[in-house]
């Protein structure tokens, strides 16, 4: 399999050969964050693309038609009909948090994001408490929406910050949970360690019932995390318009958006990488020619397959359920998902010591 | 129609009342020109189904009073707060004598005769809003005060839902008094889509106010006019043929379908199920192309004419009901598997916002609102009209009285209409399908009523004719309106998602409230 | 009523109904969309004959419209949607008077579509045509005059 880490090393030198170091590795950090940025708005557009066609699919519609064949330009000119409109100021809203709440949300959602490992030797942060940051840098973001939701002047937004805060804060309790439980399985926290070790069997595979219980409540945590439906009520628009962006406009609120769908993207990322192996091919073993060709994949592409693969699976569950209420929500937190997966991680503790995995 | 002075007037329907006439149809303010102001009160006891017509006349065109009979029946308080914006009649012990749907700054009172329209030109200017509502009440020597109350408090954390909101169906709205997700208080403020339709009837000719009633509940367009063209035809003696029967009943079934279709859609939406709400669009397009195949209009039809319908039925309008049925059945399953059996959608139905029976039955919140509480109400069945004496039919009556028990009401319902046009379908006799009626058409003098069921409850109306070619008063009995007055009442204490689940399920129609 | 279920039992059932709500609409993923691509359809546009979509004088072969001028149209309509205006002429064979249309004029903007103008008209001078493209960006453009529209016509 192709490593990336052969192309960066083959810059470094490069840089290092007429530049001296500090200067070379700015000049790389820039780029790497030019990069960064870029795959993110692509990121952001193919998933507004995806939710609108799915979704479309779902409800027996064609979804956009129009702009461009099939509609594949409508998003570009969603972007740039967000990018030209009036950014409005509230009157009496608390006008530096206002505007400072879009680009928290925005911030957690880019550092989550670069942790991420796309290919082999396609990490930007990557070090031995990859997961732990990923999930303080994804938390973050709830930062942003109380702020949002509290500077806006508004009572919709608040109430849909409020949910938010008690949603997300207890969402992200299971979610610990369910990775922790494939912590103790691989016994490392850094992700490129986490997919080199998926090399024999992905972990859904080798951790079998309790890998799969905790890929389920991380999904559902996930969706509920990134405030999707049948999670969506903070921004639930059929009894808070828009919730906690209800009076942001213009990019302030394209900032939001984007964020969103980035999230659901990132979840679905963590998902693939941590449970279905992220950038490593299917093998199995015995099948050493079935592997070999699985091995002619580039890794970017089994990443990409996978985690969209997680993103319709979520999309289905999105546009087939109808929302909880927030009594229901906390409900299913604490009195389901916590509890299970607590035992879920008790069971793999057992599994680990007992060496009962594959 | 018995008429009784106001003096006597409060302690004979409390007579009344306590003798089992439960039920207040319809209350409707009336000015009789010399004679003075009034009321007139339709009743029905729930349990033999008997009807008294009561009206009382006050001359004092000045300073109308009239005792409130919100103590008596709870329909009461939106309908005397209709007849005091419209009439300026001042109903004494009534808690909120506010406007009901003209603002607040409105000069006079329209349906007065004597009303002079220059005085209230095109304001451009915003109603200021006015948390004080004020009330009259009777001291003990017979002298009447005017007493103000306070509806919010200064601290209290209110929120509009409406008149621009996804969930309110329409421009109706809310004010909630909310303690963190509960909702203390609710204030309904109608007339968003306040039209005058009553109003404007009394100016056109018969014929013309037809065009009008399909503009009340557009879900139940064929209903309302069904409503008001039995209204006229009995007032006239005009008997139409059995054809024209056969067609107006399948109609109003479909009608029916087609509105329970929209409700499902609706209540999926608003409960965030946005996939079921394309489901039930796009079966419900079906019903709408029958209907333009025959009426030549989708949501308003204009197909009921006095004597008879517009048109006759499209020639393959037989076989394209009948692909319908057979197509709607597995679909109905369908809806049922993606929403109904639900975990999520139990959850956010089951025993939420309960109506008691009687609570119902006071309020006069017919239609599925009302059987799914355990009232059975439904007019096809206490006064058979057009065909349904004849056919044979279930009316759904559950008694829980939650969200989930109205909505089943509702699904049910759609299998009954499809039994019911089933039933009709294959057997319309021949005949003309439009009685012969004069050019000019003049109602005798009288007062008339006459109701069928609409899609969401007893769509009822009264018509007072003097003998001329236009109606003299002609008052709609609103389903919307009993439906939203219950509101209050039902969503107290209730989450706001609840109050979206109920509104849902309650299903009213704000075009048909306003009016 | 519904019977109380256990912890479990319960999670079991809400996963299973959860799976069958997941059962149709994954179905409905691959079945046939229902959209229709309206301005690309035009020409398999189903509308029916008795929609109503404009008022419209129809002629006959030679080109002649029916209206006498009766107003009677113009009477049945609510919202005052229609004005004509007519001159008497001296027939110069019979030397009787008779009314003679000038104009029509129909206000689309204010129609309601009741259909009681055709319904008064007993010469079969007026009708609904399904045309339904009826968008413009003035709205004085809305009052139509139907008789001038006719003599364009031939």
């Amino acid at each position: 399999m192709f490593d990336f880490s052969i192309v960066t090393q083959w810059i470094h030198s490069l840089l290092t050969s007429f530049l001296p170091e500090e200067v070379a590795v700015f000049i790389e950090c820039l780029a790497i964050g030019v990069c960064i940025l870029l795959a993110y708005a692509i990121i952001a557009i193919i998933m507004i693309f995806m939710e609108r066609k799915v979704c479309a699919a779902f409800q027996c519609r064609l979804g956009p038609m129009r702009v461009g064949p099939w509609g594949t330009i409508q998003v570009f000119a969603d972007v740039f009909k967000m990018l030209i409109k009036e950014i409005i100021a509230i009157r009496h809203s608390d006008k530096f948090l206002y505007n400072l709440a879009p680009y928290i949300v925005i911030l957690a959602s880019i550092m989550a994001f670069s942790c991420l490992p796309f290919s082999k030797g396609m990490e930007v942060l990557d070090f031995n408490v990859g997961i732990f940051f990923l999930t303080a840098a994804s938390s973050i973001g709830v930062v942003g929406i109380l702020l949002a939701g509290w500077s806006s002047n508004n009572k919709y937004s608040l109430i849909g910050a409020m949910r938010s805060g008690a949603q997300m804060i207890s969402y992200e309790l299971s979610m610990g949970l369910s990775l922790l439980t494939i912590i103790v399985l691989t016994d490392t926290m850094q992700l490129s360690e986490i997919v080199e070790r998926q090399a024999d069997g992905w972990f859904i595979f080798k951790g079998h019932i309790p890998a799969f219980i905790a890929f389920v409540i991380y999904l559902i945590a996930g969706n509920a995390e990134v405030n999707r439906g049948p999670f969506d009520l903070p921004e639930a628009e059929s009894e808070l318009t828009a919730g906690y962006h209800t009076e942001y406009s213009g990019m302030h609120f394209g900032l939001f958006y984007v964020a969103e769908f980035v999230n659901l993207f990132i979840i679905a990322g963590v998902a693939a990488t941590i449970f279905l192996g992220g950038w490593m091919p299917l093998h199995i073993n015995g099948l050493d020619g079935f592997n070999t060709v699985m091995d002619y994949i580039p890794g970017f592409v089994w990443f990409f397959g996978k985690a969209f693969f997680v993103v319709w699976i979520l999309m289905w569950f999105k546009w087939t359920f109808p929302r909880l209420r927030i009594d229901q929500i906390l409900t299913l937190e604490w009195k389901y998902l916590v509890p299970i997966g607590l035992l879920n991680l008790l069971l793999m503790v057992i599994i680990v010591v007992f060496d009962l995995h594959f | 129609m018995i008429t009784i002075e106001p003096e006597k007037i409060h302690k004979a329907l409390s007579d009344l009342r306590a003798e089992g006439y439960d039920f207040l149809r319809s209350l409707t303010g009336m000015d009789w020109g010399e004679e003075g102001l009034g009321v007139v009160y339709h009743l029905e006891k729930t349990t033999t189904g008997e009807n008294k017509v009561i009206k009382t006349i006050t001359a004092n065109r000045e300073n109308p009073e009239l005792p409130s009979v919100c103590d008596l029946w709870k329909a009461a308080e939106f309908n005397e707060r209709e007849a005091y914006d419209f009439f300026g009649i001042h109903f004494i012990g009534h808690p909120d004598m506010r406007r009901l749907y003209l603002r607040e700054d409105w000069v006079g009172h329209p349906f007065r005769k004597d009303y002079d329209d220059s005085l209230n030109p095109l304001r451009m200017t915003n109603e200021e809003p006015d948390d004080v509502t004020h009330h009259y009440e009777e001291l003990p020597d017979g002298s009447v005060i005017e007493k103000r109350d306070v509806l919010f408090d200064e601290d209290e954390y209110i929120i509009n839902i409406g008149p621009q909101h996804p969930a309110t169906h329409g421009v109706l709205r809310f004010r909630v008094s909310l303690e963190g997700e509960i909702i203390k208080k609710l204030d309904v403020h109608c007339g968003y889509i306040h039209r005058g339709v009553e109003k404007m009837c009394e100016s056109l000719t018969y014929p013309q106010t037809l065009a009008l009633t399909d503009r009340l509940d557009y879900l139940g367009a064929h209903q309302n006019r069904h409503a008001l063209c039995m209204c006229i035809e009995k007032a006239m003696g005009i008997e139409v043929s059995d054809r024209v029967q056969y067609i107006r009943t399948i109609m109003d079934e479909l009608q029916r379908i087609d509105s329970h279709l929209l409700f499902f859609s609706c209540l999926c939406m608003d409960l965030g199920a946005l996939t079921a709400f394309f489901y039930g669009f796009r079966d419900r397009e079906k019903i709408l192309d029958i209907f333009e195949a025959t009426t030549g209009g989708r949501l308003i039809q204009n197909y009921n004419t006095i004597g008879g319908v517009q048109y006759d039925i499209a020639p393959d309008f037989v076989q394209k009901v009948k692909e319908f049925i057979a197509y709607l059945r597995p679909m109905l399953k369908e809806y049922h598997e993606v929403f109904t059996g639900n975990v999520i959608a139990h959850g956010r139905l089951d025993g939420v916002g309960i109506l008691s029976r009687e609570d119902a039955i006071s309020f006069g919140a017919t239609g599925g609102t009302g059987r799914a509480s355990g009232w059975a109400c439904d007019v096809r069945k206490r006064h058979p009209y057009a065909m349904y004496g004849k056919v044979d039919f279930k009316e759904i009556v559950r008694t829980e009285g939650d969200c989930f028990a109205r909505y089943m009401v509702r699904m049910e319902e759609i299998l009954e209409s499809m039994h019911i046009i089933e039933q009709l379908i294959d057997n319309i006799p021949e005949g003309p399908f439009q009685e012969k009626t004069k050019a000019i058409i003049k109602v005798p003098e009288g007062s008339y009523y006459a109701a069928v069921e609409g899609s969401r409850g007893e769509f009822g109306v009264f018509l007072e004719s003097r003998g001329d070619k236009h109606p003299y008063r002609l008052k709609f009995r609103s389903t919307g309106l009993p439906l939203v007055s219950i509101m209050e009442t039902v969503c107290r204490g209730a989450k706001i998602a609840d109050l979206i689940a109920i509104g849902g399920t309650v299903d009213y129609v704000v075009p048909d409230i306003d009016r | 009523m519904k019977e109380k279920r256990s912890y479990l039992g319960g999670l079991m059932h809400g996963i299973g109904t959860l799976l069958t709500g997941m059962k149709i609409t994954g179905r409905e993923f691959f079945t046939k969309k229902v959209t229709e691509q309206y301005p690309e359809n035009r020409d398999t546009l189903e509308i029916s004959p008795r929609f109503r979509g404009r008022l419209t004088m129809p002629t006959d072969a030679e080109g002649n419209n029916k209206c006498i001028a009766c107003g009677l149209c113009q009477m049945a309509c609510p919202n005052d949607t229609i004005h004509i205006t007519s001159e008497s002429v001296l027939n110069e064979e019979t030397g009787k008077k008779k009314k003679v249309l000038v104009k029509y004029e129909y206000d689309l903007g204010a129609c309601m579509f009741c259909q009681l103008c055709v319904n008064a008209c007993a010469h079969g001078a007026i009708e609904f045509t399904t045309e339904f493209e009826n968008a413009v960006f003035d709205r004085s453009t809305l009052v139509m005059n139907l008789n001038e529209e006719l003599r364009m016509k031939n």
